[in-house]
């Protein structure tokens, strides 16, 4: 005879954890001591260590919390060092160790997975990169909301003022697509050794479709990612920021063509950006600090304006399926860290 | 015995409470202190209430500084230069989800430094400063706010609301006889 576990003491559970306002809004694990302590067995690092603080709130976050905040978002044990790793790219973004997850623009962490560590916890690497389907991926990302939501006492409407926020804030977690992309990974980007299993992070303010399917022409799809870069809306300050994360098929074209990761970042640097004409229909063509403002002003109508200063402005990814050529724009909420960090033990 | 659900968040303590600077019971001859957080229109601003506060109240002279870091609390160091240089302050403007926040916070610091202080916040950010006041251990700390939004507002505009706001700013530094 096979027994299952009770579904009234689970959802009971599960009612509790509701009623403390632990939730993100969906089910979490309720998390039990053998749980958190599986959890803890993953790592060297001591329960005690704080791996995050935010101090404008007093709060912090330590080993065991993230612990207990990754087994309640659905992760597995093994997934814990992955979470860690996460956490610690992130909390290297200016924007994270701010006022970045109280903001108004209530910017997603995105997260990206490479080496190893991918396949050997099951990490989805191909389609609907950015989609839902996969324990890890979905998992991962959601431990990070939680921490965020309960060891550092960020929650919607109170600390946190999201005026729209974004779909999916807690769920972009990517293992980059290694074996179609033309490139080297990531992590290499951020100072990783090849073959390592690393984690890279920053924050999103939106993700931007580019679908480019029928020109054989590589420069041709990188205009058509820099009008989706140099739209006016997601401009604020003098300085923007805004990575691609390629599909298989339009990094291969571009390799094919010559263009390295560094051309590609150096393409967009030199022909991303708008007019003062441009900017300034748009009440953004002035200047005030590094903030844009309606300036009346129209001298600088004929000037073509860059947006994008150097090549970690620009980080590039390849994920998703070769089944079609459509691309992704990430708009970086601050600026990215530009270090990736190892999976611990 | 079952176990327990393990509690995600890992507070238990709450924070002291934080007190409130003896208020004055006017401001003639007193210096007041700009706190400006760089938001758009704070600098203009805080400016006129604190230009109003001479014209109309008495106050001898006003030093503004400027926080550069607008989604953290002021550092101690800016802190400690105010207290010492000035006798009230004004904070602001909070009209952003971290700045809104430490709007307050800034005002509490300077309370439990021993000067009255009067934040000055957009309405649409009262939720996010009234838990910061909570966490810094002056739940219900009264502060002023004016309508959202601050951002657009032209120059003449940021005058009126500057002009608005006068009367909350004296009852919250004052206790007249």
């Amino acid at each position: 005879m096979t027994t299952t576990p009770d579904p009234e003491e689970a959802q009971a559970a599960i009612e509790y954890c509701y009623a403390q306002g632990w939730s993100d809004g969906l089910p979490l694990v309720p998390a039990s001591q053998p749980l958190v302590e599986a959890f803890l067995a993953t790592t060297s690092r001591s329960p005690d260590d704080v791996i995050g603080e935010l101090e404008q709130v007093g709060r912090n976050c330590t080993v065991y919390l993230a612990a207990v905040n990754a087994a309640m978002a659905g992760c597995l044990p093994e997934y814990f060092p992955v979470v860690l790793a996460a956490f610690d790219a992130l909390m290297r973004e200016r924007a994270a160790r701010g006022g970045g997850w109280q903001s108004t623009s209530g910017p997603a962490p995105m997260i990206v997975v490479n080496g190893p560590v991918r396949h050997e916890l099951g990490f989805n690497t191909q389609g609907g990169a950015f989609g839902p389907g996969f324990r890890p991926n979905a998992t991962v990302a959601r431990a990070i909301g939680l921490i965020v939501r309960n060891a550092f006492g960020i929650r919607p409407h109170v600390l946190e003022q999201a005026t729209q926020g974004l779909p999916g804030r807690w769920s972009i977690c990517l293992a980059e697509n290694e074996e179609e992309s033309p490139w080297p990974p990531f992590a290499i980007d951020g100072g990783q050794p090849a073959g390592v299993s690393a984690v890279s992070a920053t924050l999103l303010r939106t993700c931007e479709f580019v679908d480019n399917r029928h020109t054989p022409d590589p420069e041709q799809i990188l205009w058509d990612v820099a009008d989706t870069i140099s739209r006016t809306g997601s401009l604020i300050f003098r300085d923007t920021s805004a990575g691609v994360v390629f599909c298989p098929e339009h990094a291969q074209m571009l390799a094919e063509a010559g263009f390295a990761k560094a051309d590609v970042q150096a393409w967009l640097i030199e022909h991303c950006g708008r007019t003062g004409a441009d900017l300034r229909r748009a009440g953004k063509n002035g200047l005030r600090g590094i903030a844009r403002f309606a300036d009346a002003d129209s001298s600088e109508d004929g000037t073509f304006t860059r947006i994008l200063p150097s090549p970690r402005h620009v980080p590039i990814v390849v994920a998703g399926a070769r089944n079609a050529a459509i691309s992704m724009v990430v708009r970086v909420f601050g600026e990215w860290s530009g270090t990736a960090v190892e999976v611990g033990t | 015995m079952p176990y327990p659900i393990l509690d995600p968040t890992g507070t238990t303590e709450t924070a002291a409470r934080a007190p409130r600077a003896p208020r004055r019971r006017n401001l003639r001859g007193v210096t007041v202190g700009l706190l400006v957080n760089t938001k758009q229109n704070a600098a203009p601003f805080l400016d006129e209430v604190g230009r109003l506060l001479i014209a109309e109240h008495g106050a001898t002279g006003t030093m503004a500084r400027t926080k550069v870091n607008f989604a953290a609390p002021a550092p101690d160091d800016l802190v400690k230069e105010m207290t010492t240089s000035c006798d009230v302050i004004i904070t602001g403007i909070g009209d952003c989800g971290s700045c809104s926040a430490s709007a307050v916070a800034d005002g509490i610091a300077f309370e439990v430094a021993g000067l009255p202080a009067a934040a000055i916040c957009s309405d649409a950010f009262r939720v996010t400063a009234d838990a910061m006041a909570e966490l810094r251990g002056a739940p219900g700390y009264r502060y002023a706010t004016t309508p959202h939004p601050v951002a657009v507002l032209t120059p003449d505009q940021v005058k009126q609301r500057a002009a608005q706001v006068l009367d909350d700013v004296m009852s919250l530094l004052t206790e007249p006889e």
